[in-house]
């Protein structure tokens, strides 16, 4: 039972370029489920009944199907409907960014609900109009609650790119598979691309725990 | 650009069997991963030094991984570690297992850390040994808040599961895709797949949410 | 330096020493909780800790049932130096009762289960036996119409009401009360010192960290006033609210506005 790590030495480059592309999707879903998600809660919150209950079931839904459903069919099943074909990445990029954006609605929708009524009704006593309201009052308080967990959900976006390996999407879990395919070293290769998940993880969920810590006094109202 | 749909019926068998081998992963695991979970926040909190830095590295390291790299490593190590060669299903279970254990952990964990601490206290001050106050007083409240997050991690576990189809396991990902490549019939096959998970998936979000309403911590 | 009156003027001096505090010193890393404390408690006496926040008081209850361990010095508990090994502790915990600012009652279980699980679970007593003796406690405490309440839905008096019944169904030799009344609304605290003046008239040792002076000046056997780890003055409370020698008590109670 020996280990040859040279292998990713040859293969360094390659790897890189998956990490490169993991970051790239990760960002990227990151920011589109984060801007879909505010525009989704908003209209949860505030929206006409017939679009709060369309806004439910699309959230409830991501909550009950797989990512890597989602992916397979975002790739697969939607081209066939749309008649439009798209690169691996680009579906990931879609696939990841609709299902994210379903828990970064919940979480804006939280942070916004745990605001103590008590605050809006002051700001009304001193005349704002409920824009105002929100604005200056409700969303400044709520996005401090939120940040925790937003970092939570940068984490598991992070680790869902790696899903999408199961489209061809060339980022790392994709790039480990081939190079560890070919090089008939499995072992050696996946160890190396946990250290480099855990390189790039680590430093999130640690950021979020100290975040959480403190942000719960602030939550205290 | 026809669709037939009735491909699905045809194969309503293999997808059952697929959907039966998915629920019984979800139920092992958890079988599993509560109890090891117990055990593990246990030993973070009360274990001696060199106990709860080995049990805190698990669980950080298991929070960083992404499950699916977990799933192959797992194919590829266990039969290694272990000298037999294990099937792809208890390989799945085993992934899933060290993962979901982890989080779970963290949950207990969390959860006893909330109940102040004099409560322990008081509990202690009528004479209660450690053991009786941890059992009697701090988990009977810990529960409320942790049974929600279980629920959470139990919808999460039910969702991954769909991962180890990667190693072949005969899930009902597995086997709608294997459908699904003999058959050429993509649309119909992968929205049966995605509407079998949201027929299945839908109430167990409900369930959760229900959970979260009924154990709501007032404090 | 502790002020050791003479034992002529202690009324109950007679009785037994419960409680011997000798030298005692707790450090919570550079903080120098307590300084070297001397003070004995007698069976039957009511002695009282008063004194600023953060001057030990509440400390020295906590390390005599051996929550807290000391650095230095000693404590007796019925003519036995306190073990430091938490089997001997728990033993020594059965003897005594202690009742907390913050009541501290088991929120997910009744008034009735509160009281009877020390019975139950440390005496291993019978359920029936441990619910009659907790009926009899509440009844004592005068909530004997709440026993199926949970103390969410009990005041903050009568919670801590409950919570004496608790300690006492334990049937201790000595009871501490660490601050019992600061915690409620000013409503609520008469009725919670009328049960604890009760338990003294009745015979109880106590040990009471308190704020309440006029408690302290009536109830109270033997007074000792804490600044900064250590006991400035101790006395009858004649001595201390009418008389003090010393600067610091006047100070203190001059602060407290104390007009005795």
């Amino acid at each position: 039972m020996d280990f040859d790590f040279s292998v990713i030495a040859d293969h360094a480059r390659f790897l890189a370029s998956g990490v490169g592309v993991t970051l790239t999707l990760a960002a990227l879903s990151g920011l589109g489920s984060l801007v879909l998600g505010f525009i989704v809660a908003l209209l949860r919150l505030y929206g006409p009944r017939w679009l709060k209950a369309i806004v439910v079931l699309y959230i409830d839904s991501m909550r009950a199907i797989p990512v890597l459903v989602v992916l397979v069919w975002t790739f697969f099943a939607l081209p066939i409907v749309t008649g439009l074909t798209m690169p691996p990445f680009i579906a990931a990029l879609i696939g990841l960014t609709v299902h994210l954006a379903a828990y970064a609605a919940e979480i804006v929708r939280a942070g916004i609900e745990s605001i103590r009524p008590g605050q809006t009704r002051a700001a009304r006593a001193l005349g704002l109009s409920p824009a105002q309201i929100v604005r200056r009052i409700v969303l400044p308080q709520a996005l401090v609650r939120m940040l925790p967990a937003f970092g939570s959900l940068l984490s598991i976006t992070i680790k869902d790119t790696a899903i999408a390996s199961v489209i061809a999407v060339g980022e790392l879990m994709r790039q480990s598979e081939t190079v560890a395919g070919q090089s008939f070293q499995p072992i050696e290769v996946y160890s190396f691309a946990m250290l480099l998940y855990f390189l790039m993880l680590f430093p999130v969920t640690r950021g979020v725990d100290r975040l959480y810590r403190r942000v719960a006094h602030l939550g205290r109202s | 650009m026809t669709f037939d749909w009735s491909v699905v019926w045809q194969h309503r068998d293999v997808l059952a069997a697929g959907t039966g081998t998915t629920i019984l992963l979800t139920v092992a695991t958890m079988a599993i991963a509560v109890p090891c979970g117990i055990v593990v926040a246990v030993l973070r909190l009360y274990g001696p030094a060199p106990i709860r830095t080995v049990a805190t590295a698990y669980v950080e390291l298991f929070r960083n991984l992404p499950l699916i790299l977990v799933v192959y490593w797992a194919f590829y190590v266990l039969p290694i570690l272990t000298g037999l060669g294990l099937p792809p299903l208890a390989t799945g279970l085993a992934a899933l297992s060290l993962n979901v254990t982890a989080y779970n952990a963290e949950t207990f964990r969390a959860g006893i850390n909330s109940i102040r601490r004099g409560q322990v206290d008081a509990a202690m001050a009528l004479g209660m040994s450690r053991g009786q106050a941890l059992r009697r007083v701090v988990l009977p409240q810990a529960l409320r808040r942790i049974l929600p997050v279980l629920a959470s991690t139990w919808v999460s576990l039910f969702k991954d599961t769909s991962l180890v189809s990667v190693i072949a396991v005969a899930e009902l990902a597995y086997v709608s895709m294997q459908i699904r490549s003999q058959t050429f019939r993509v649309l119909e096959m992968l929205t049966a797949m995605a509407t079998i998970y949201w027929l299945l998936g839908y109430p167990q979000a409900k369930f959760v949410d229900w959970m979260q309403c009924r154990f709501k911590v007032t404090e | 330096m502790s002020d050791t009156a003479p034992d002529a003027r202690r009324e109950k001096a007679s009785g037994a020493k419960i409680i011997r505090y000798r030298g005692v010193i707790k450090h919570y890393g550079e903080f120098h909780a307590l300084n070297g404390v001397d003070l004995d408690v007698h069976a039957g006496e009511v002695v009282c800790l008063i004194g600023p926040s953060g001057s030990g008081k509440s400390t020295l209850l906590r390390c005599t049932n051996g929550l807290e361990s000391i650095e230095g010095g000693d404590i007796e508990f019925e003519g036995a130096l306190l073990a430091r090994d938490e089997r001997s502790l728990r033993g020594v915990r059965q003897r005594m009762g202690m009742v907390f600012q913050s009541f501290e009652l088991f929120p997910h279980l009744t008034a009735l289960e509160n009281v009877a699980e020390g019975p139950r679970t440390v005496r291993r007593m019978k359920i029936m036996e441990a619910n009659r003796r907790a009926l009899a406690m509440l009844a004592k405490v005068g909530l004997s119409d709440k026993p199926a309440s949970y103390p969410s839905a009990l005041s903050g008096g009568q919670q801590q009401r409950v919570a004496i019944a608790r300690a006492l169904a334990m049937e201790p030799d000595v009871m501490l009360f660490d601050e019992p009344t600061s915690a409620l609304d000013p409503e609520t605290i008469g009725e919670v010192l009328n049960v604890m003046k009760t338990l003294a008239e009745e015979g109880m040792t106590m040990v009471v960290v308190t704020h309440e002076m006029s408690f302290a000046r009536r109830v109270g056997d033997w007074v000792a006033v804490f600044d900064a780890g250590r006991i400035v003055e101790q006395g009858p409370p004649e001595q201390i609210f009418d008389a003090p020698t010393t600067e610091r008590t006047r100070d203190f109670l001059s602060h407290l506005g104390w007009a005795g």
